[in-house]
């Protein structure tokens, strides 16, 4: 690697050994990352692909198939309704996870008494494993004695089995991501905030804003670019998460929750078609890898 | 943000606390039902206990492993979460101090490398940890928490030296240091909140996984506490009474870490981090 | 060895394949690894001289085994190991997770009495959560560090053997006596003329019925299906129904199919064709759809738990279910005296039957002592009764000696199971025989999963068969 690209200042601070052309000292500091990524992810990565490629089982090879198991996922019904909600999953959870977070780092931002109490009770969702979270749950929602019913039923409606049915479930696997996804969300956004200094505001009162304006003319636009990279990332962890639908619902009632993962995981596990399990598993992620890139690329832009 | 009269603070206290119930409240269900009898969870529709017992607890403590599963979790969360701190920094300092083309594509690797499914590797992975021999020890599944972490780590670790001047280094590169010395004298010590930061993510990512620790690790005596209390599920029914116990067990550790360490969490290293 | 699942278009059998897929990850696995060490210049942690003689020794088992060599064969390269008086070496055991947390200690203690009577043979033991054993294993077998032997639900040994892993025992089946197993149980086990694996445990699915709350409605226990539905139709009444189904678990398609076998449906011919559309299975699913229909099925049903149809049959919201032995343990401890077993119901047409699992106690090819494993497998079979009596497994014994016990003999549930249900009950692929490959897929693959769900949402019967007919033969063990 020419040393032309590296910055100016740094130029300047190279040792005098301009005898050698190559400047070894970022690539040490690199080694260690570098090697342990390469080492578990590489040889795994040409794997799957090989997989992909392939009929058979994760325990035999079959035929080399080419593309035919990408072609084949379009065929598939299960595949079509996978794709179709794990987009509406990933949105409804990004956003509402998004918005929550935002409005407890606001409250939180405030002069509460022990707010440091406050601020760790509201991590708690994230601090849990998901299967002790996702059971927690399940108590509260998946029958008339839960506690959710127990209260509806206290005020004299009837009871909703939040798991019985396609639209139902769908939207209890996305209140049950979104909670376990906020606290990630308000600690970013409430760490954000603590970096906005108070003079800002105190300048906009005195020009004469209202909190309203203050909060839209100078604290969303500081948030925005935080903001822009959770978004990207909660939909990449969103579109990539086998467990909240996995252990609420089993992708269930009649496949109504399931997204790309778990279809991945039924075909690679449970049917013994890696190809196909590979197949959505690869196609996946090159959905997320254009999704990021395209959203990273306008985020520089603007 | 503004200092407010008492009044206001109290109301907004009051307010706080409706907010921990309503959202903690699975988890307050969770903490009640763990002094029940699996009998009682089963039948019970009422949130408090009629007769709280700590039987579940006794149980665990004394019948189970559940310390030595406490003793792998903390070892492994621990050791993963030294050890991507401690790449991290180094190619987070890389990533921002040397701009070249090859890092910049290194940065982006990186950060698509996360997209890659675990599932799908598990049998590779397996096969190489078993040439390495490292199958059945904590450092498998400590490398495989690092690299999950890396990612991440390293970008929350670029972000904040990128707002470290470089004024510091150049001053001490005049004072005789070397550059080893100036990132590791100079920059580094002032890194402490994002270390936090890292930590505190990396840690509570290792201390739950389950996937991984129960692929990688065929040993009772190595279980973490997500595979152990697994074995209070049988195929058809649970003892939540156990389970509900042991998973409070476990979330104790972290919450009070929390409470210590939540000031660091916030001096703006987690909100600078995440830029990607 | 494993020429049945690679017949060509034309019917004809493949070459043997010389390189498997384990064999490709493991060179190639071995050249990264090694690529990376020297890399950074270390070695690996613990090259000692067991390691590396492990390695070796399983790499000489695992060229055996995938370049196409019988049972016979792998065993013959053993003998020498075992010469001296008898079977010897290590047995690792892989035990599922079949009862609450006194199983595990139980069954950890049986092991060990094991190696106490056999001094040349070290068995070790390893309890696997549920919810990961699918990768789990896969993952052991795919990678060579497979269990010499393991228990597993019904089909895990047909998952798993036409995919190269699964030692045939013909060797340990001819060493029985046929009324050393209940009926029916070891015929299960029979592939292609081969024994895949030993039952030891059987699961059936049972209806039982509160008996106060039948009562209170001036219900008598259903003989038939008529009476069921008209019952079922008294019990209901406000937040009471009269019975549930656990949609988000198997035993929700696995009950409703107790009753396709009740009327003598199925998924298959006798000779394993697939026969989703016939009548009796279409009729025992239109009634269940009727109920669903006439309001009595439990209206969280599609999304409950198996314990969240215990909770509302514990508290008396259902007055019936379909469901696993010692579903009566589960019960509130003052509501177990209200839990009563239903005798076989008559179907319309003078069938009786429900579904049954013969759980599999199966042996890995991998194994390096396969002398020492069969000797493992037959004393556990015969000698496991304290994870019965003490471990409270789930399952009914597969072991005539061990049925025989007292503590099966004297508990009125599990005795009244064993003498009228376990003879009537059928397997997954009734109408056909023995096992086959495409019942692990419909065992674990989700679509009998939906197919109930379906039918609990009051979805069509027959679109629903229908569903379930096209993804089943979209699969590659149906295809051929």
């Amino acid at each position: 690697m020419s040393t032309r690209a590296i910055p100016s200042h740094s130029q300047e601070l190279r040792p005098p050994r301009r005898s050698l052309p190559f400047d070894a000292f970022p690539f040490i500091l690199l080694l260690p990352s570098a090697l342990l990524i390469a080492l578990i992810n590489i040889y795994p990565f040409a794997t799957g692909f090989y997989y992909s490629l392939q009929s058979g089982t994760l325990l035999q090879s079959g035929d080399f198939v080419g593309l035919a198991n990408f072609i084949q996922l379009f065929r598939m019904a299960d595949f079509r309704h996978a794709l179709w909600f794990s987009a509406i999953f990933a949105i409804f959870s990004v956003f509402g996870s998004w918005a929550i977070g935002l409005l407890l780092a606001l409250f939180l931002n405030m002069d509460i008494p022990a707010r440091g109490f406050f601020r760790v009770a509201l991590l708690l969702p994230w601090i849990i494993p998901s299967i002790v979270s996702v059971v927690s749950w399940r108590w509260l929602i998946s029958d008339q004695s839960g506690l959710v019913n127990v209260m509806l039923q206290a005020i004299g409606l009837k009871p909703i089995y939040f798991l019985s049915t396609g639209s139902l479930a769908t939207f209890s696997v996305i209140v049950v991501k979104i909670w376990r996804s906020f606290p990630f969300m308000m600690l970013s956004i409430l760490a954000a905030l603590q970096t906005l200094n108070r003079e800002s505001y105190e300048a906009a009162a005195i020009d004469g804003a209202g909190r309203w304006q203050s909060f839209r003319y100078i604290t969303m636009p500081h948030l925005l670019p935080i903001s822009f990279v959770l978004w990207i990332l909660m939909t990449i962890w969103s579109v990539n998460d086998f467990e909240t639908p996995w252990l609420l619902t089993q992708g269930g009632p009649s496949n109504a929750t399931e997204n790309l993962s778990v279809l991945a995981y039924r075909y690679t596990f449970n049917l013994n078609d890696v190809g196909i399990g590979a197949a959505i598993s690869f196609f996946t992620m090159l959905l997320l890898m254009i999704f990021a890139i395209t959203l990273l690329s306008r985020q520089r832009e603007t | 943000m503004l200092t407010q009269k008492p009044l206001v603070r109290w109301s907004l206290f009051g307010l706080a606390c409706l907010l921990v119930i309503v959202i903690d409240m699975p988890i307050i269900s969770l903490i009640l039902n763990s002094f029940r009898s699996t009998a009682e969870i089963l039948s019970s529709t009422s949130l408090i206990p009629a007769a709280p017992s700590l039987v579940n607890y006794a149980y665990v403590a004394q019948r189970t492993s559940f310390f030595q599963y406490l003793l792998n979790s903390l070892i492994m969360a621990g050791g993963g979460m030294a050890v991507s701190i401690l790449a991290a920094t180094l190619a987070g300092y890389v990533l921002s101090r040397f701009r070249t083309r090859v890092f910049r594509a290194y940065g982006t690797g990186l950060f698509l490398v996360q997209m890659f499914p675990v599932l799908l590797a598990l049998i590779p992975l397996f096969i190489l940890f078993r040439k390495l021999n490292l199958i059945n020890t904590y450092y498998s599944v400590i490398i495989m928490y690092t690299v999950a972490q890396l990612p991440f780590a390293t970008s929350m670790f670029r972000a904040f030296f990128d707002g470290i001047p470089h004024d510091l280094e150049e001053a001490a590169r005049i004072d005789g240091a070397n550059r080893l010395q100036s990132f590791a004298l100079v920059v580094l010590p002032l890194a402490g909140p994002a270390i936090a930061a890292v930590a505190i993510f990396a840690f509570l990512f290792s201390y739950n996984e389950y996937l991984i620790a129960a692929v990688f690790l065929r040993r009772e005596s190595l279980f973490t506490i997500p595979v152990g209390i697994q074995q209070f599920m049988q195929q058809y029914s649970t003892d939540w009474g156990s389970l509900m116990a042991a998973a409070v067990m476990a979330m104790l550790p972290t919450f009070v870490l929390f409470l210590f360490i939540q000031k660091y969490m916030m001096y703006g290293a987690i909100g600078s981090g995440v830029k990607g | 060895m494993s020429t049945h699942d690679e017949k060509t278009d034309d019917g004809s059998a493949k070459p043997e394949r010389t390189v498997s897929r384990r064999d490709f990850l493991r060179v190639t696995g071995g050249v990264a690894g090694a690529a990376l060490l020297a890399a950074c210049g270390a070695t690996p942690a613990s090259p000692s001289g067991a390691a590396s003689g492990q390695t070796a020794a399983s790499a000489s088992t695992d060229a055996g085994t995938t370049g196409g060599a019988t049972a016979a064969a792998v065993q013959a390269t053993q003998a020498p190991a075992a010469a001296a008086g008898g079977a010897a070496g290590d047995v690792q055991f892989w035990d599922m997770v079949w009862g609450p947390p006194a199983y595990i200690d139980t069954a950890k203690k049986v092991v060990q009495q094991f190696t106490q009577a056999n001094p040349n043979i070290k068995a070790s033991y390893q309890s696997n959560p549920w919810s990961s054993w699918p990768q789990v294993f896969t993952t052991a077998v795919g990678s060579g560090t497979a269990p010499d032997v393991s228990t597993g639900g019904g089909y895990q040994a047909i998952q798993f053997y036409p995919q190269g892993a699964i030692l045939e025992i013909d060797d340990v089946v001819a060493s029985f006596k046929p009324d050393d197993f209940l009926p029916n149980q070891i015929e299960g086990m029979k592939f292609n003329g081969h024994y895949v694996a030993l039952p030891w445990g059987i699961d059936i699915r049972i209806p039982f019925y509160r008996k106060d709350l039948f009562d209170k409605a001036g219900v008598k226990p259903p003989t038939n299906w008529d009476e069921m539905r008209a019952g079922l139709k008294k019990l209901t009444s406000g937040n009471q129904y009269g019975i549930a189904f656990p949609g988000n678990d198997n035993a929700a398609w696995q009950g409703m199919w107790g009753l396709v076998i009740n009327n003598g449906g199925g998924l298959f011919t006798a000779d394993r064709k697939l026969d989703v559309m016939n009548d009796r299975t279409v009729e025992a699913l239109t009634f269940i759809s009727n109920l669903v229909k006439d309001g009595v099925v439990h209206p969280g049903s599609a999304g409950f738990s198996g314990d969240d149809m215990t909770k509302a049959f514990s508290s008396g919201s259902v007055g019936m279910v379909i469901f696993v032995p010692g579903t009566e343990e589960r019960v509130t401890p003052n509501v177990k005296q209200n839990v009563e077993l239903l005798a076989p119901m008559t179907g319309p047409h003078g069938d009786k039957g429900t579904l049954l699992f013969s759980n599999n106690l199966m042996v890995y090819k991998q194994t390096k002592n396969p002398d020492a494993t069969k000797s493992f497998l037959k004393w556990w079979s015969a000698n496991s009764l304290p994870i019965w009596t003490e471990g409270k497994c789930g399952n009914l014994p597969a072991r005539t000696s061990i049925a025989k016990d007292p503590y099966f003999q004297n508990n009125i549930y599990l005795k009244r199971i064993l003498d009228e249900w376990v003879p009537i009950g059928k397997l997954t692929g009734t109408r056909s025989s023995g096992t086959f490959p495409a019942l692990a897929d419909i065992d674990m693959g989700g679509m009998m999963k939906t197919l109930a769900t379906d039918i609990l949402q009051g979805q069509d019967v027959k679109a629903s068969l229908q569903k379930l007919e096209t993804t089943l033969k979209g699969l590659k063990t149906l295809q051929s």
